[in-house]
């Protein structure tokens, strides 16, 4: 029995846009590149968006192909991940699409640019590029921040004035970081 | 290493959106930017004067930044002083068209005549991904895109982003670009080409073109360091006749000081130095040889060279220069 092969993609939401209210604080690339995207954006509207950008470039031969197996594996809103499963023949019209999107598809979403990082055969080797990237990305964060000053991380993450639901998921964020750091510990050990 | 060699520029650039954009193709694994000022044919000013910044205060490591000037030119009659041979041959990239359709079809010949001289086709993806981009502007810049790949079969092609002068969005990671290609009918292989061997054979050419010496021999910058270390190296080398009668003069002082002399206070071993010398011999009478027979690749050398090396050493240590 031939089993259904399909491809995972890893993709990252990144905000290249210079903020239009920009604080005085200066906030490193790195972050605001990966900066949490908001809870608004669930699996089926993005999975939604994705099948819209689909039926227009590619039309119906397009939505058609992918439709059965266009699925919405994992999604992380703080760290703007998501994991995608096509099936092998047509991944590479959804990975198309993707690069065609410009903004998060909801109502008055932020521009963005989804980048696809990773395609593997199998979600294992998609989760744990998608756990390193996640390292990598805390500490060249740190790194950056150090550059500028020991207390800039605090500032960043105290005193962003973007609303309280913005900061609780900085919040999130930070402990997500601490329990990886745990988790590296453990690998290690 | 990755190229970019098209990040538009105008004199109302904010700089700060200049640099986030290029923060974020570095941050994307491009590390060799071209930023663009464009200027079209028919309005070329009297006075020609580059006005993009050679550098920015806060760029990113393991960036390099080039200037690069573009001009339109859809007719060579429109500007007498451009003459068609001489622009082509020295601008390497041609630029592509941005909006519309080619009112010509592409046809292989010309197109491959022109790679194999040395031009490139420049496809600049973000006027298909940018965020202001029409539907039907889209469907230009594929049809386009299909006609270059189908007349070159993809070879001598530069990706780029390029689009509007400030925008980030149009900008896409190096996997994203090529996926995208390979959907048009681009291979993976010719992709990364355009990415990687062809603007960086541009960028290196160009350089070789303005600092070179008749675009063979490259004069690389603090050349005259490089050339007293290759002086003490190629003591070391021909350490036959100097090294070891520098041995022989302290000889008198024991046989610790006569070991530790060698290249830069490194110890060399008996058998090494016998080597060495051995070598040497053989060197110099080769270069007696090539001495008879070619006189025309001396006179090629740059003065300096000559008087401090060897003659038997000078054609290696050109090609180490002209590679890099």
């Amino acid at each position: 029995m031939v089993r259904i092969k399909n491809r995972y993609l890893l993709v990252n939401i990144l905000y290249p846009e210079l903020e239009k209210g920009a604080s005085n604080i200066e906030i490193p690339d790195v972050i605001s590149f990966n900066q949490p995207t908001t809870n608004a954006l669930n699996a089926p509207t993005l999975l939604r968006g994705i099948r819209a950008e689909v039926a227009e470039l590619f039309g119906d031969y397009g939505s058609g192909a992918i439709t059965s197996s266009l699925a919405i594996k994992y999604l992380s809103p703080a760290t703007s991940t998501f994991i995608l499963r096509v099936s092998r023949d047509h991944y590479r019209i959804a990975w198309a699409a993707l690069s065609f999107m410009n903004s998060v598809p909801i109502k008055n979403g932020k521009n963005c640019v989804f980048r696809v990082v990773r395609v593997s055969g199998t979600i294992r080797k998609a989760e744990e590029e998608a756990i390193r990237r996640a390292k990598e990305i805390i500490v060249k964060a740190r790194r950056e921040a150090g550059e500028k000053g020991e207390s800039t991380l605090d500032n960043i993450f105290g005193k962003t004035k973007d609303g309280p639901t913005e900061s609780t998921k900085d919040v999130l964020m930070v402990d997500g970081s601490g329990s990886e750091e745990e988790y590296m510990s453990d690998s290690d050990g | 290493m990755l190229y970019d060699l098209n990040v538009p520029w105008t004199p109302s650039t904010p700089p700060a959106d200049l640099l986030r954009t290029i923060s974020f193709l570095t941050s994307l694994g491009y590390h060799t930017l071209a930023l663009t000022h464009s200027l079209s044919a028919t309005a070329i000013p009297a006075q020609i004067s580059n006005p993009i910044p050679s550098t920015l205060s806060p760029l990113p490591a393991n960036t390099t930044l080039l200037r690069r000037l573009t001009l339109t030119l859809s007719d060579p009659t429109q500007n007498h002083r451009l003459r068609p041979s001489r622009s082509l041959r020295y601008s390497s990239a041609a630029p592509y068209d941005r909006k519309g359709r080619f009112p010509f079809h592409w046809k292989p010949k010309p197109a491959m005549t022109a790679v194999a001289r040395g031009v490139r086709f420049e496809i600049c993806y973000a006027q298909a991904t940018g965020a202001g981009m029409g539907q039907e502007q889209r469907r230009n810049f594929i049809g386009n895109v299909v006609g270059i790949v189908r007349a070159t079969k993809g070879r001598g092609l530069l990706i780029s982003s390029g689009g509007v002068a400030g925008d980030v969005l149009g900008v896409r990671g190096p996997a994203d670009v090529l996926n995208l290609l390979g959907v048009w009918g681009l291979g993976r292989e010719r992709g990364t080409e355009g990415m990687g061997c062809n603007p960086r054979g541009v960028v290196l050419n160009e350089g070789l073109k303005r600092r070179g010496f008749r675009g063979v021999v490259d004069v690389v910058e603090g050349g005259e360091r490089a050339v007293v270390e290759q002086k003490n190296k190629g003591g070391a080398a021909v350490s036959g006749s100097g090294a070891q009668g520098a041995g022989k003069k302290e000889k008198g002082k024991g046989k610790r000081v006569a070991e530790q002399d060698g290249a830069d206070g490194t110890p060399i071993s008996k058998r090494q130095a016998k080597r060495l010398k051995l070598e040497a011999l053989k060197a110099e009478k080769q270069s007696s040889q090539s001495q008879k027979e070619g006189g025309s690749l001396k006179d090629a050398m740059p003065l300096k060279e000559k008087s401090t090396l060897k003659e038997s050493d000078t054609p290696s240590t050109t090609k180490e220069k002209a590679n890099g």
